[in-house]
């Protein structure tokens, strides 16, 4: 069951696949960049861990060497090539990259899609095997037109208005710009359904946090979700499997949204969705809100991945279904609501 | 103080009550560590379970956060309480296996004193309310001591006062009246079984369906039924999958791609998806075909729907041809079926397409009744239907790649369009009333 034997099948092509791996990782400090490199400290097939960040890595063990590094200055294109072609890096895990919305449209563009593209090209200067971003499947862009299951070859649809998704779509081209500039790269995307679990926080989890969830009255779409420890799963199999293109990475099952409120123990709140979209884009405006307008788009359409390309060709099946994702956060936000748990920094 | 010696026995259980800096770092670290450590072991059943009562004190490096916190704070605490009494008569186990109904008698009685010390406790504290009790619990008042009676009532009304007893109620009976899981596209059988004796009178009572030929589906394996798309609100979908399980011998269940304009409306897409519908589009009918499921298209698509009452039972364009390409592809036989009382059961006069793209609508139906009415004009008139299938076709002679050739795959579309047409052409002309049959 565990990590080890999954990929013990199949062991990796790469060239000298008996010389342990030096990965890096961006993002080293958020809740999936700390996972990761709790997870590949355990992994005797991991050499060294590189870590890239501006704050320190609270699961930095023995093989962790940290680099500060701020993605969103003009000099840390030059600085990455440097740290990743001293350190002799095979792989780059790049995970920084905002779970929540935020007001800060301009420091998120230069974080996500600019940090991205100096991520990239310091990659292909030092010349690294292999590149492993984060992704969203909600850059697909929940529309009454998608199919119930969506695959890797879809558009990715999400409004390009909000700069939320913009920045991530302009991430993944900067990504696949990367694999045709440098055709012996593995670059791998991983576009993940919302996060759940007891320690995850994002902004679905802030959603489902509230005592009263509003949803769009008379629309109630199947969502899904991936479990936290799948999704650190996920990026370690990436990390170590070489496989090219792009995955959905998303939890067996779908639900729908009402269902996900109720298991919850949340009260829905229906609202009309002219009314909301008015509210939304009025909070949002104003600094009151913590989610965008086009956020409500999920709320109403269907927005549901496949899982079958990441299962056949990358060996990655999750551990959890979508509805034990949201039992594992229910459980633990429960004790958060009566102050039995104290918050997580991630 | 003493608590916080308790507390050290514990393991390193840390806990929300202890110095707050340290407490947090130590805790979220080792959730970090631990979602590391055990990345891909499951283990939901140890995180979901409610209580711990004897459990050892976890390995530092294992378990979440939750757990600590849990072990921290209330298992502790009462572990040196209960557990002398919980161990002593212990020792029969191994020697002869206590009856089921003893066990269950031995873990009610813990239960109930675990109860009342909790509640001894929520006593002690002045202003704690906040211990996670599932349910305020029934049996308490008549268990507890006299004595501890006014104490209870008191609890009780506490309970009933706080916004959370009501929350947690709602969340419950929010799920009453359905299943807690869908399939994948989205069918609800529980919510199904809700509604069905509405769409059992429309069968039975309302259109008085008859079905003809219902042994034609094949017994299993995909299949794909095409028919004619009628009304201006469609029936037809839903009654032809009671007329299947019905009259099917073994009772398949249908599911019908429905046009994408209804997932656009509050209420008319999710009812729809619950009951069955899944919209209408290649990837979806694949997926279904896949899993050998029995799926009803409606090729007309909007036309149909939007069909006028004098152009009534005359099949429009058959969309594109994707219904064949469809079949060619996955080699699945197409059943032609003929739905025959549909057409009539709003008749269209004519339709407005005049500024109804504003409303998000693709035209305003008139019919008799519609606007006149208002919406109670759109209820259907009750004719008789009759739903007819027709012998299978089989594309299985044309490899996949023929789904490339379009001048086939037109051909086929208007071997299957004629198939039907010929069979609504046979019914309607067999037909002496709308509403009698």
């Amino acid at each position: 069951m565990s990590l080890v034997a999954t990929s013990s099948r199949a062991p990796s092509s790469r060239a000298g696949a008996g010389r342990p791996i030096i990965v890096a990782v961006t993002g080293a400090a958020g809740f999936l960049g700390s996972n990761l490199v709790g997870s590949l400290e355990e992994d005797e097939r991991i050499g060294r861990i590189v870590t890239i960040d501006v704050a320190p890595v609270p699961t930095a063990g023995r093989k962790t060497r940290s680099y500060e590094i701020d993605l969103t200055q003009p000099t840390a294109e030059a600085r990455v090539a440097e740290v990743l072609s001293a350190e002799r890096v095979d792989a780059v895990a790049h995970l920084a990259f905002l779970s929540c919305p935020t007001h800060a449209t301009a420091w998120a563009h230069e974080l996500e899609s600019v940090g991205t593209m100096h991520v990239t090209v310091g990659a292909r200067h030092a010349q690294v095997r292999k590149l492993v971003l984060w992704s969203h499947t909600w850059l697909y862009g929940a529309h009454p037109s998608n199919p119930n299951f969506l695959t890797e070859k879809h558009d990715l649809r999400a409004p390009r208005s909000e700069p939320y998704f913009a920045d991530k779509i302009e991430a993944e081209e900067q990504a696949r710009k990367l694999a045709q500039r440098a055709p012996g790269t593995v670059v791998t995307v991983l576009r993940m359904a919302p996060i759940l679990g007891p320690t995850v926080r994002n902004a679905f989890s802030q959603y489902l946090a509230r005592k009263l969830v509003p949803t769009m009255m008379g629309f109630d779409p199947l969502v899904q979700f991936l479990h936290e420890v799948d999704a650190i799963a996920a990026l370690h199999l990436a990390l170590l499997r070489d496989a090219q293109g792009t995955f959905n990475v998303v939890g067996e099952g779908v639900l729908p949204l009402s269902t996900a409120i109720k298991l919850a123990g949340r009260v829905a709140v229906p609202v009309p969705h002219p009314l909301a979209e008015t509210v939304a884009t009025v909070g949002w405006l104003a600094q009151l809100l913590d989610a965008p307008p086009a956020f409500l788009k999920y709320l109403r359409f269907l927005c549901v991945a496949d899982a079958r390309k990441a299962r056949q060709e990358m060996g990655f099946t999750p551990a959890y279904t979508s509805r034990e994702a949201l039992l594992d956060f229910v459980s633990a936000q429960r004790l958060r609501d009566v102050k039995l748990l104290s918050e997580t920094t991630a | 103080m003493t608590r916080k010696k308790r507390r050290g026995g514990g393991g390193g259980a840390a806990s929300g009550e202890g110095p707050r800096a340290d407490t947090r770092q130590d805790a979220s670290e080792r959730a970090l560590h631990a979602e590391g450590a055990d990345v891909p072991q499951r283990s939901p059943g140890s995180r979901t379970r409610p209580r711990r009562k004897s459990a050892p004190p976890p390995p530092p490096g294992k378990g979440g956060e939750p757990q600590a916190a849990r072990n921290g704070r209330e298992p502790t605490r009462l572990r040196g309480e209960i557990e002398p009494p919980a161990e002593a008569p212990a020792p029969p186990i191994p020697a002869e296996r206590p009856s089921e109904a003893e066990v269950a008698a031995r873990i009610r009685e813990l239960e109930e004193r675990l109860d009342r010390m909790i509640a001894d406790r929520t006593r002690d504290r002045e202003s704690q309310t906040m211990l996670p009790r599932s349910e305020p619990p029934p049996g308490r008042p008549s268990t507890a001591p006299p004595s501890a009676a006014p104490e209870g009532v008191l609890d009780t009304a506490r309970e009933l006062l706080s916004t959370d007893f009501y929350l947690r109620k709602w969340g419950r009976l929010g799920l009453r009246n359905r299943s807690e899981e869908v399939d994948e596209f989205g069918y609800d059988p529980v919510y199904e079984q809700k509604v069905l004796p509405f769409f059992d009178f429309l069968y039975d009572k309302y259109f008085r369906v008859e079905a003809h030929g219902a042994e034609q589906i094949p017994a299993e394996g995909p299949c794909l039924l095409v028919a004619n798309h009628s009304g201006t609100v469609p029936f037809d979908g839903m009654m032809l999958r009671l007329a299947v399980r019905r009259e099917h011998p073994q009772h398949r269940d249908v599911r019908w791609l429905a046009e994408d304009v209804i997932f656009h409306f509050p209420f008319l897409g999710s009812f729809s998806n619950r009951v069955g519908a899944v919209r209408a589009c290649q990837e979806n009918a694949e997926r279904l075909l896949d899993h050998g499921a029995l799926v009803a298209v409606f090729p007309e698509g909007m036309k149909g729907i939007g069909k006028l009452y004098r152009e009534r039972y005359r099949l429009q364009r058959f969309g594109r041809g994707g219904f064949v390409k469809l079949c060619l592809r996955t080699r699945t036989p197409v059943v032609p079926v003929a739905i025959v009382g549909g057409e009539e059961t709003n008749p269209m006069l004519a339709k407005v397409e005049y500024l109804t793209k504003a409303l998000g609508i693709p035209y305003l139906p008139v019919t008799p009744t519609f606007p006149l009415l208002g919406p109670v004009g759109l209820l259907p008139a009750p004719t008789k239907w009759k739903v007819v299938f027709g012998a299978p076709m089989e594309f299985g002679e044309y490899g996949a790649e023929s789904a490339e050739d379009e001048i086939l795959v037109g051909r086929l579309t208007e071997q299957v369009r004629g198939a039907i047409q010929g069979m609504l052409d046979r019914t309607v002309g067999e037909r002496r009333s709308i509403w009698f049959g």
